[in-house]
């Protein structure tokens, strides 16, 4: 810009006099800034201490502290008075003050005036914004039903509006993540097999022997959890690990059986058999608590250790070996159900083995074995249900009779499949609410097409994850830091210990109003938004502390947010004994048998790779959670790629040393958008790669995280439907390497 | 800056422009996006003496499209936007290693308001924001602490603003917003002719 | 005099990086690289293998941070002008040095940089050959960096901070050279430091797991030799050492003009 005077010139000149250009009666009145009263710099040098944080870098919520310096939140620690995580947190809870500070958090929210997938976005006011998604998910409703609406939420900010969508608005079409593409086929296993959900709470602290299939624990973190295991292993527990990757656990292990990718239920099986047969397993308990041993018995006699062996590509002996161990420690025996179990599209029948063979060895409720915590009780909160009935009704899953052990919900191919068709009825509108579906849910194009079919696209979230380039509204929420929503509970980890109960309500660590930005609460947002529909009457919070402080009322005695926060954060309350409890074992299940499938744990062969290609399965790495975590300048710099394991004779043979860059490429062609590392070992079997989740962001707005490794679930487009429950299975895909250009066969 | 007080009132007439060019940056509203306004900035182009950003300067955004136009650079530029936000007004984004918000830097400001007896109204505020410098200065300025305004530009607020002027008169759609950073440029760069 | 020591046990150690984050946190340390292409960290973690070692496949981790070495050869290059230091033990008895900018404590044996003194030439970093220093170049003037243990935590009754966010109990902290702290119990355990033949500078730091693990970890992660350290640096070093008394007065001027003389016969010899 070519100026002529100088400024000091021109602030002298008649042309700039208040006469002339009245800049002061243009300008509304400044309230940014106060007086400060001068104190001396001494008492502004340390920090304060800010209690009531709740984590969710991850979902195991950790309890945490925030040290505030001077209205910037410096640090986050452990709460020290926590029975759970103690003052230790992962690298991610460590991390989440470079979430707060981001600069490429949502700001306002934000209007789509390009294309969804290459949005052009326009700030508008909140008022704007939820008038037009009433708008246009009334529309929906007026013409398609409640049912034309689908919401894919995910985290504790969710729950609030999943449930309005669900109870109030009355759609059955409610895709969890965490349900159908990751813990759903676990819990309903366990429910068909013991009557209670998995969970996670095995006492592994206190066994005798730790059992793991598949948990990569270490390379997947969650504190608490991990406590129990390191415990038990500094007690001395043996411990196995079945996995066709050398993980951070297998390192730690006694055994480790390279298994076959695919075949655990073989495995599986052939143990529970080699205990029948030799009467191994814990006849006492099976006898007093099993149901139909001896149909199951009978239905599993096929499974020699020799027919596994063949199938799993494991030594016999080993198998033996395994099965040897699990007995002569039972019932202090530690058979962890995994988290993360929608693998092959035959989880549900692994789950219920698992389950079978933790009631065999009947390490139920017992010291070392499968234990259920009794935690506090709390209030229950909720929308009614005045819709109960229609969403019913309108189930994707009762009208196909199919999934009839689905959790929760309905399973997202379901959905997905009913938008893209049309058939049995539109789907036309969706929601979603911290999750991400593009890298959650398997096949990317088909999810694309289903966002590209919907009338409108409501999306809210922290980041500006991969989903939210399809927004046709985009909402800002406060993150985890800055909210009251989620109450986290439960007792001492480990159970061996004197018995407590705790309740943690999550309070703010800093304040979530500043002033530049419009970020609000998930309550909030929801009741303007129920409002606006016309379901005003419903609303039974007006506020998040008030639907928290409804919540801690039911506890008992009663709790609230006053008396949390005089409690630092952390309510503790004596516990009870969470041992010599005995649950029924359904081994021979008729009810799976009247709704068609196998009542007995039954494998499954599943799809073997093409020539030339291998198994691609997937895991963590310590430091990410997905797509919001990937974007964390400390998280990025600590691992900025995903490398991909390839075997050490496979790379010789393919010319690939470690450290080369690659692309991947499937068996139905799809390309990875991005490169990764090459990490050869010894530690993988040559029928499999491997890569952790959470890399590879597609959306450049998170400038971080962008194009950095490679996204697992751009390569997974051929899901495998679980029968039962129609959650996802995602490691039936099979990939190559490019290099150069060139693309390179992986041997067998 | 050495401006010699209390001449013709000087320290106010910047401030008063400050405050403007603060106000100017925010997202723009018919609220406060009014010919007035857009008469007041044709003003100020004019009488500094500005033929190229005159030039540059369109007319007056009467109708909702030309609004809109402004208001889409404004998000792009500033808020959020794929590929990525342009130049957000942040210090700490420019300043300090790992570009996030509340870096050090961002904490030398709060110091300085400090240190100058001022707070910001809202305690989590995030303190280099473009807005809040700017009207620091302008409060500084008010009070006749030139030299106090002419330290804040020169340790906090300049080492940034280059950046983000230079992002900004870049990337920029829009020429509303390469004249607004240039204005905010000319108004807070140092005075080469010193003490003439 | 006692010595402050830290292990690191690698049977506990499950890898999750929580150590270097909650030290980045700690610090406000920098992210990236320093313009000797060193990782700006004070502490950090390596994942090694799963790799083939003699005594079987390994996987494990280097989780790593300043020694605090017995010898440490970042404190003698430093070329900064002395000054007369009082330190106060915990008995309230004092010693008196002549330190340059960056020193080994001898009450506590941690190895301290005082920052305001530091003159960002780099030459403890290129000397440290654990890389566990780097240049923060991020302030008006480049300043050395590197793990305190935390000293200043600790005089405040706190931990280190990587100690204290562990969730495996795998970072021991205490003092070496009392016969019964935990960290002396892990030592007549077996704890090793990561030494070789060249480099032996009585490192502070000790790693205890499985023999493949340890086998990994050495293999990898012990350096082999002593950082070659820019001729002109250590020539600086030494000369203010040797004559620090006669350039106490010339001070960073002094230092400045010696380094542009260099500088010049440098160039000279290259033309």
């Amino acid at each position: 810009m070519a100026v002529k005077m100088t400024r000091r010139r021109f602030l002298q000149s008649t042309g700039c006099a208040a006469a002339v250009l009245p800049f002061a009666n243009l300008v509304k009145a400044d309230d940014s800034f106060v007086k400060y009263p001068y104190v001396s710099p001494g008492s502004m040098a340390g920090t304060q201490t800010v209690t009531g944080g709740i984590c969710e870098m991850c979902f195991w919520r950790c309890q945490v502290v925030g040290k505030v310096r001077d209205g910037k939140l410096v640090k986050l620690e452990g709460n020290p008075k926590s029975i759970d995580n103690g003052k230790s947190l992962c690298a991610r809870g460590n991390a989440g003050v470079k979430l707060l500070y981001d600069p490429d958090r949502l700001k306002y929210p934000l209007k789509n005036i390009g294309k969804r997938g290459a949005p052009k976005w326009k700030r508008i006011s909140w008022d704007e914004a939820l008038d037009e998604c009433a708008t246009r998910l009334k529309a929906t409703i007026d013409k398609y039903g409640p049912q034309g609406i689908t919401i894919f939420p995910h985290g504790s900010s969710a729950v609030y509006p999943m449930h309005f969508f669900e109870h109030v608005i009355g759609t059955p079409n409610n895709s969890e993540a965490s349900f159908f593409q990751c813990r759903g086929a676990r819990d309903l296993a366990y429910l068909a097999t013991l009557g209670v959900p998995a969970g996670e709470e095995v006492d592994m602290a206190n066994a005798k022997v730790i059992f793991l299939l598949g948990s990569h624990l270490g390379e997947n973190v969650h504190v608490s959890h991990l406590k129990r295991y390191l415990k038990g292993l500094e007690n001395g527990a043996k411990l196995i690990v079945v996995d066709p990757r050398f993980s951070a656990a297998a390192a730690k292990a006694d055994v480790w059986v390279k298994i076959k990718p695919g075949t655990d239920t073989a495995f599986l099986l052939a143990i529970m058999n080699y205990l029948a047969e030799n009467e191994k397993y814990n006849v006492e308990y099976v006898d007093d608590n099993g149901d139909g041993f001896d149909d199951f018995c009978e239905g599993i006699a096929h499974a020699s250790l020799s027919w596994a062996a063949k199938i799993c590509d494991v030594p016999e002996a080993q198998i033996k070996q395994v099965a040897d161990m699990l007995s002569a420690d039972m019932p202090h025996v530690a058979i962890h159900p995994g988290r993360h179990t929608s693998w092959y599209g035959n989880d549900f029948q692994r789950e219920r083995a698992m389950a079978c063979l933790t009631g065999m060895l009947g390490a139920i409720g017992t010291v070392g074995g499968f234990v259920r915590p009794i935690g506090p009780k709390l209030g229950r909160f909720s929308w009614p249900t005045p819709m109960k009935e229609h969403a019913e009704e309108y189930s994707l899953r009762k009208l196909a009779k199919v999934h009839k052990f689905s959790p929760p919900g309905t399973p997202t191919d379901l959905i997905r499949n009913a938008a893209l068709s049309g058939q049995p009825y539109p789907i036309k509108a969706m929601v979603t609410w911290g999750q991400n579906p593009i890298q959650t849910v398997p096949n990317q194009a088909q999810t694309i097409a289903m966002l590209e079919q919907m009338d409108f696209v409501l999306v809210c979230d922290v980041m500006p994850t991969d989903i939210t380039m399809y927004a046709d509204i985009l909402l800002p929420e406060v993150s985890y830091l800055e909210r009251y929503d989620y109450i986290k509970r439960g007792t001492q980890w480990d159970f061996a210990e004197e018995h407590q109960q705790y309740i943690a309500a999550r309070m703010p660590l800093v304040a979530p109003e500043t002033k530049d930005h419009e970020r609000k609460d998930s309550v909030w947002i929801t009741n303007e938004l129920a409002k606006r529909m016309g379901y005003g009457e419903h609303i039974k919070a007006k506020t998040a502390e008030e639907m928290v402080d409804i919540m801690l009322a039911g506890a008992k005695p009663p709790l609230s947010l006053k008396q949390l926060r005089a409690e630092d954060g952390i309510h503790l309350q004596e516990g009870e004994d969470p041992y010599d409890v005995e649950l029924d074992v359904v081994f021979y299940s008729e009810a799976l048998e009247e709704a068609g499938y196998p009542p007995v744990p039954t494998y499954t062969e599943v799809p073997q790779p093409p020539a030339g290609y291998a198994r691609l399965v997937y895991g963590r790495l310590p430091v990410h959670t997905f797509n919001r975590t990937q974007n964390n300048v400390w998280l990025h710099q600590e691992s900025t790629l995903n490398p991909v394991w390839l075997n050490e004779q496979s790379a010789k043979k393919m010319g690939l040393k470690d450290g080369d860059m690659v692309e991947l490429v499937n068996d139905q062609g799809v390309k990875s958008r991005t490169a990764t590392v090459v990490k050869v070992t010894p530690g993988i079997r040559s029928d499999t790669v491997y890569m952790a989740h959470g890399y590879g962001s597609m959306n450049p707005a998170l400038t971080v995280g962008v194009g950095a490794g490679v996204d697992d679930q751009s390569l997974i487009s051929n899901p495998s439907i679980d029968p039962e429950t129609g959650t996802h299975g995602m490691r039936n895909n099979f990939v190559r390497f490019i290099k150069d250009g060139k693309e390179l066969s992986i041997p067998a | 800056m050495a401006m010699e007080k209390p001449v013709d009132n000087a320290g106010t007439r910047l401030a008063e422009i400050l405050r403007f060019l603060a106000a100017a940056m925010e997202y723009p509203q018919r609220s406060w996006l009014t010919p007035p306004y857009w008469a007041a900035l044709e003003g100020l182009l004019h009488e500094i003496g500005s033929n190229s950003a005159d030039a540059m300067l369109p007319s007056y955004p009467a109708s909702p499209e030309q609004l809109e136009c402004l208001q889409v650079e404004h998000t792009r530029l500033f808020i959020n936007a794929v590929p990525h936000v342009i130049a957000p007004p942040y210090g700490s984004v420019y300043l300090d290693g790992d570009g996030m918000l509340y870096g050090a830097s961002a904490e030398r400001a709060k110091a300085f308001y400090r240190q100058e007896n001022f707070e910001l109204r809202g305690s989590h505020d995030i303190p280099d924001y473009l807005g809040h410098e700017l009207r620091f200065v302008a409060l500084l300025l008010e009070q006749g602490r030139e030299e106090a305004a002419e330290l804040f530009l020169r340790q906090c607020f300049r080492p940034w603003f280059g950046s983000f002027y230079q992002r900004v008169s870049r990337e920029s759609r829009h020429p509303y917003y390469v004249v607004l950073v240039s204005l905010i440029d000319f108004f807070t760069e140092e005075e080469e002719d010193h003490g003439s | 005099m006692s010595q402050y020591g830290m292990i690191i046990d690698l049977n506990r150690c499950v890898g999750c990086h929580a150590c270097s984050v909650a030290c980045r946190a700690e610090w406000n340390v920098p992210i990236g690289k320093d313009s000797e292409d060193r990782v700006r960290r004070r502490s950090w973690v390596e994942r090694l293998g799963p790799t083939e070692t003699p005594k079987g496949l390994a996987y494990t981790y280097y989780p790593g941070l300043c020694n605090h070495c017995d010898k440490p050869s970042c404190v003698e290059v430093c070329p900064a002008d002395t000054v007369s230091m009082t330190f106060t033990g915990k008995d309230g008895t004092t010693k008196t040095m002549d330190v340059a900018a960056t020193w080994k404590d001898p009450f506590d044996g941690s190895v301290q940089i005082d920052k305001e003194r530091c003159i960002g030439c780099g030459a403890c970093a290129e000397a440290c050959p654990y890389t566990a220093r780097y240049m923060n170049e991020d302030g008006d003037e480049p300043k050395a960096d590197k793990c305190t243990f935390c000293v200043e935590r600790i005089a405040l009754g706190g931990e280190p901070a990587c100690v204290q966010t562990c969730l495996a109990g795998a970072r021991i902290f205490g003092d070496v050279s009392d016969p019964d702290s935990a960290v002396s119990a892990y030592i007549k355990k077996g704890a090793v430091r990561l030494e070789s033949a060249a480099v032996k500078l009585g490192p502070n730091v000790r790693y205890f797991g499985k023999e493949r693990d340890l086998y990994l970890l050495d293999k990898t992660s012990t350096p082999q030799e002593l950082a070659q350290i820019n001729q002109r640096r250590l020539l600086m070093a030494h000369l203010s050492k040797k004559t620090s008394r006669h350039l106490q007065g010339m001070g960073l001027l002094g230092m400045a003009a010696l380094w542009m003389k260099s500088k010049e016969q440098d160039s000279d010899r290259t033309e």
